[in-house]
């Protein structure tokens, strides 16, 4: 499979090119355009599993039940990916290693990833009344993840703080643990700030340069009741 | 009749349209997308293709009015802006027509009809609203998109989300349908669950504009944000 960013960076679309009984992975909605030549299953988890515990709980997270699998049936065959919010797409082939995804940045990944929607290390994120999960991604293929906003790495080197919100990924090479930012819970809460993440380690990081969960909460307040 | 003298700004991310209008010169706008303007340029909130066709639009989901802009005391500079942040592209009719989704219509010149077409149940079926406005005639037309737009061009069949169509070529044939493969249950799982499974099956040869964002996958984004009505 090959691949290419467009648009870049604020309104970036991955254009992928199948080859026949070639399959990307997408969250449902993220098609934007495709040639003809694909055969499209819709699952819970992977392809041909039921998974329906995994799917129940990527629901219960706020995210998509089902993913859709594309499956080429002819070669040279075209599609089209896109996120929702404004922002980029990075694009990462895993030989093997491990990242952790937030939830609504993972975009699609190849067959040879394996993907944990399980996975609650992160888990007491919840606790900042933040809706978030994680995905476990492993294995060996092409990732894809977007951010919203501009993505950066950073290489941690010893230790680095990011507010939940703007992180998109990382290595499970880190430790991590989740904290306030203040010297107390009150000071967290009046400052505003979500539950910060502190990455110890060595490993790769993606940031986004802007958090989802706050700008819903700009734009909440300003619409009508639900 | 002088040619239209114009530029597409800032794209492709915030493009803005702007024309400088020949003395007597006119052109037709979407009445939203106004941002700035020379004082010599009269604007007239008209209808473009009589009552009757400004009701088709109303109901295409464009608005009633189509602004007409008109240099009426010497030439002068017009700015264009469309309402979602994007790119916007420009099309010279030759007589040919070209088909509009709902919201991607921002202006045309002297000699384009823009007019409703009824996309009929189908398009009511897509959730999504594929309501179509169908520009003809000969001169310039430009329409705008959120986000990027892809340009592809079809030869044999391409499918686009329904959400994502901004435009194409008449010369090619259209119809809404499901995604390829998916069994009753797949589509039923996809498109009451996922939103998606309904796309535009266009086939022939033609050019179709395609945008990388769409509203109502931001709209559902936002929902979860709202306040929660309170309960007595």
């Amino acid at each position: 499979m090959e691949s290419e960013i467009v648009a870049r960076p604020s309104a970036s679309a991955a254009k992928l090119s199948l080859d026949s009984n070639e399959t990307i992975t997408c969250e449902v909605g993220a098609m934007i355009a495709m040639s003809t030549g694909f055969s499209v299953q819709t699952s819970a988890s992977k392809r041909g599993g039921s998974g329906l515990w995994a799917g129940m709980k990527r629901m219960v997270a706020g995210e998509n039940f089902f993913l859709n699998h594309f499956t080429a049936t002819r070669p040279d065959q075209t599609l089209y990916l896109g996120p929702v919010l404004s922002g980029d797409i990075v694009h990462r082939r895993l030989a093997g290693e491990t990242l952790i995804v937030q939830g609504s940045s993972w975009l699609a990944s190849g067959p040879g990833v394996e993907l944990d929607t399980t996975f609650q290390g992160l888990g007491n994120a919840l606790f900042s009344g933040e809706s978030m999960f994680w995905i476990r991604c492993s294995g060996h293929g092409d990732l894809f993840l977007n951010s919203f906003g501009a993505i950066y790495e950073v290489n941690v080197e010893e230790s680095h703080v990011v507010d939940s919100g703007h992180i998109v990924a990382f290595d499970s090479s880190l430790q991590f643990s989740t904290g306030k930012l203040g010297d107390s819970w009150l000071q967290t809460f009046l400052s505003g700030e979500g539950l910060v993440c502190h990455f110890r380690g060595q490993g790769k990081l993606y940031c986004q340069s802007h958090s989802p969960p706050s700008f819903g909460k700009l734009l909440g307040p300003m619409l009508r009741a639900r | 009749m002088s040619p239209l003298d114009f530029d597409i700004l800032e794209r492709p991310d915030f493009a803005m349209l702007r024309v400088r209008l020949a003395h007597g010169q006119q052109l037709f706008a979407e009445p939203a997308a106004l941002a700035a303007m020379d004082p010599t340029i009269d604007l007239k909130a008209g209808f473009q293709g009589g009552v009757l066709g400004s009701v088709g639009r109303m109901f295409a989901g464009e608005n009633l009015i189509l602004n007409t802009y008109t240099a009426a005391r010497g030439g002068g500079e017009l700015l264009l802006a469309p309402g979602p942040a994007g790119d916007v592209v420009h099309y010279s009719l030759r007589g040919g027509s070209l088909l509009l989704q709902r919201g991607a219509y921002l202006a045309n010149g002297v000699g384009v009809e823009v007019s409703a077409k009824w996309a009929g149940a189908r398009g009511f079926f897509s959730g999504t609203g594929l309501i179509l406005l169908r520009a003809q005639g000969a001169g310039e037309l430009f329409f705008n998109a959120y986000g990027a737009v892809l340009e592809l061009d079809v030869a044999g069949e391409y499918m686009v989300d329904t959400g994502y169509v901004v435009a194409f070529e008449d010369t090619l044939e259209y119809q809404v349908t499901t995604l390829p493969g998916l069994g009753l249950g797949g589509r039923a799982k996809s498109f009451f669950f996922g939103g998606e499974g309904l796309v535009v099956r266009f086939s022939g040869q033609g050019r179709v504009w395609v945008q990388t964002r769409a509203i109502n996958p931001f709209l559902s984004w936002v929902y979860p944000y709202r306040p929660q009505k309170k309960r007595d």
